[in-house]
């Protein structure tokens, strides 16, 4: 589903981001990209969603040569994928329903399909109730579900998760990675998550890619993970 | 109902409406000034057209040539000039009597008419060109066949007065040009604006799949909509503004040769070129600048 080989990025400032990162990741599949900041995490996601290209190497995401694309190819290549942030992105002035239902007309759904899609993923998310609600009369664990639910309302395979959990509290996060642990095995979506949260990552364990200054220093199948300068 | 983009056009213009109303005050300015040009430059075109056309070349023959051999000759030769459309003869009778008539007085054409036994007029030829620009050559022209005594067009002040208008037209056009590079420059500007407040929605739209040509349309609209804005106070000038002249002038301006064009449809082509305009510029800021914004993103 996603097969990252021999991918180098460099950036024209100069600035050496990935070295020779090879990834393989299966359709169904859930993995954590940890590493601390300035480890190339935020470029590794910059080359999955088309927005960076890497200087060598292939990033192949759902089959696409993702770095071959053109630039007028790439929103069509972002509807495979759906893409959660640390800090949500919901539009302030538009209303949760209104904020899940923006995504699928901007990708020229068919209204009637977009309201119910957008009641349904409200209910795979528990914020059945919350469509008029606007986000800031949102908790952040609800604003972050409302922002899963715009991820996965176009039924992405792949969804990529940017600390999803990052500005909630131990509590939250829970809540969160449970959602997206149901995604994952409900809809069989693919599931890329960068966190830097260990506690999470040890406690919700599953395949693990340790990234150090642009280096794959680890690629853990069975998960957990204590950092080695401790 | 409205499609999203023209609404969400609305809605910017809306939202910076203190920017959009200085864009489109800068469309109105150019507007209005493209307007004037546009009503000005046409008669101007009709004016010269008709100058041209009523320009004939006085041709006078030498009294030693008058016999009708002599002049069937000259005829010939001024005929195989060419550019020649028409040659038409006058006698000196008919010039002396054309000479009488230039007299608005009464009295003074009683006057002046017992000249008319030993009659000072020559017998003359009216040569019509079919170009106003080949007058002077072929004047020339005539000038050197023998039996000629003098070539006449009479209007060097009038061709000099069209060519005078004709350079003013092309220093208008510059300026009308420089003017809606900076209408097109500011509604560049508050697009951009409009685009800085809309980042956040663009890099969502842009992560959910919208392509560039589906987040362009709203920006495109909202300046086109600030071009029809400005165009509307140009084209109720135009089409208030012309009629009051043609009314108060009765159609005429300057003398006889210079007339109005009736109003309608004359201003409605021209608020029409005006509206057109008036979109064309805001279309082309807007796209410019929302596609600077969108060349340097994938």
């Amino acid at each position: 589903m996603i097969e990252c080989s021999h991918v180098y990025k460099k950036y024209k400032n100069g600035t050496n981001a990935l070295y020779d990162i090879n990834i393989s990741v299966e359709q169904g599949e859930f993995i954590y990209i940890i590493g601390p900041t300035g480890s190339g995490k935020s470029t590794l996601i910059k080359l999955l969603d088309g927005e960076e290209i890497p200087t060598k190497g292939t990033v192949k995401v759902v089959g696409i040569d993702v770095g071959s694309l053109r630039a007028s190819q790439v929103p069509i290549y972002r509807r495979n994928i759906g893409v959660v942030f640390q800090d949500y992105k919901l539009l302030p002035t538009k209303t949760v329903f209104e904020n899940i239902t923006y995504a699928l007309e901007v990708i020229k759904m068919k209204k009637p399909q977009v309201r119910a899609r957008a009641k349904e993923v409200m209910g795979v998310v528990g914020l059945g109730e919350k469509g008029n609600a606007f986000p800031h009369e949102l908790s952040g664990g609800q604003q972050q579900r409302v922002a899963i639910a715009r991820a996965i309302a176009n039924r992405p395979k792949v969804l990529i998760a940017d600390e999803p959990t990052g500005n909630l509290d131990p509590g939250k996060s829970d809540e969160i990675m449970d959602l997206l642990e149901r995604i994952n095995r409900k809809y069989g979506t693919t599931i890329l998550m960068v966190t830097h949260d260990l506690t999470l990552v040890n406690k919700h364990r599953k395949r693990t890619v340790v990234l150090e200054h642009g280096h794959i220093v680890a690629d853990l199948a069975e998960g957990g993970y204590v950092r080695h300068d401790q | 109902m409205i499609s999203r983009p023209i609404k969400e056009g609305f809605r910017g213009v809306g939202r910076h409406w203190g920017m959009a109303l200085s864009s489109a005050i800068a469309v109105t300015i150019t507007l209005t000034i493209i307007s004037i040009f546009l009503i000005f430059s046409w008669h101007l075109h009709t004016f010269t057209k008709s100058v041209e056309y009523s320009m004939k070349i006085a041709v006078l023959i030498d009294s030693r040539h008058e016999s009708m051999a002599a002049e069937q000759k000259i005829r010939n030769q001024i005929e195989q000039i060419e550019g020649v459309k028409v040659v038409e003869y006058s006698s000196k009778e008919q010039e002396f009597a054309y000479y009488l008539e230039q007299y608005d007085d009464a009295a003074m054409r009683e006057a002046m008419a017992p000249f008319g036994d030993d009659n000072p007029m020559s017998d003359a030829f009216y040569v019509e060109v079919e170009d106003g620009d080949l007058i002077e050559t072929i004047a020339s022209q005539i000038r050197r066949i023998e039996g000629v005594s003098d070539v006449d067009y009479g209007g060097q002040t009038t061709i000099d007065m069209v060519a005078a208008m004709i350079t003013i037209r092309r220093f208008g056009l510059i300026f009308v040009a420089a003017l809606s590079v900076l209408a097109i420059f500011l509604i560049q500007n508050t697009i951009k604006l409009t685009i800085g407040a809309r980042q956040d929605e663009i890099t969502i739209m842009r992560n959910v799949g919208a392509t560039n040509g589906f987040i362009r349309a709203p920006f495109v609209w909202e300046g086109m909509i600030i071009g029809v804005l400005g165009a509307i106070l140009p084209i109720a000038l135009t089409v208030y503004g012309y009629y009051a002249l043609y009314e108060r002038t009765k159609g005429v301006v300057f003398s006889s040769l210079f007339h109005l064009e009736q109003p309608m449809p004359f201003s409605a082509y021209i608020s029409a070129i005006l509206a057109v305009t008036g979109i064309l510029v805001g279309y082309i800021g807007s796209w410019l600048s929302v596609t600077k914004y969108l060349r340097w993103k994938r």
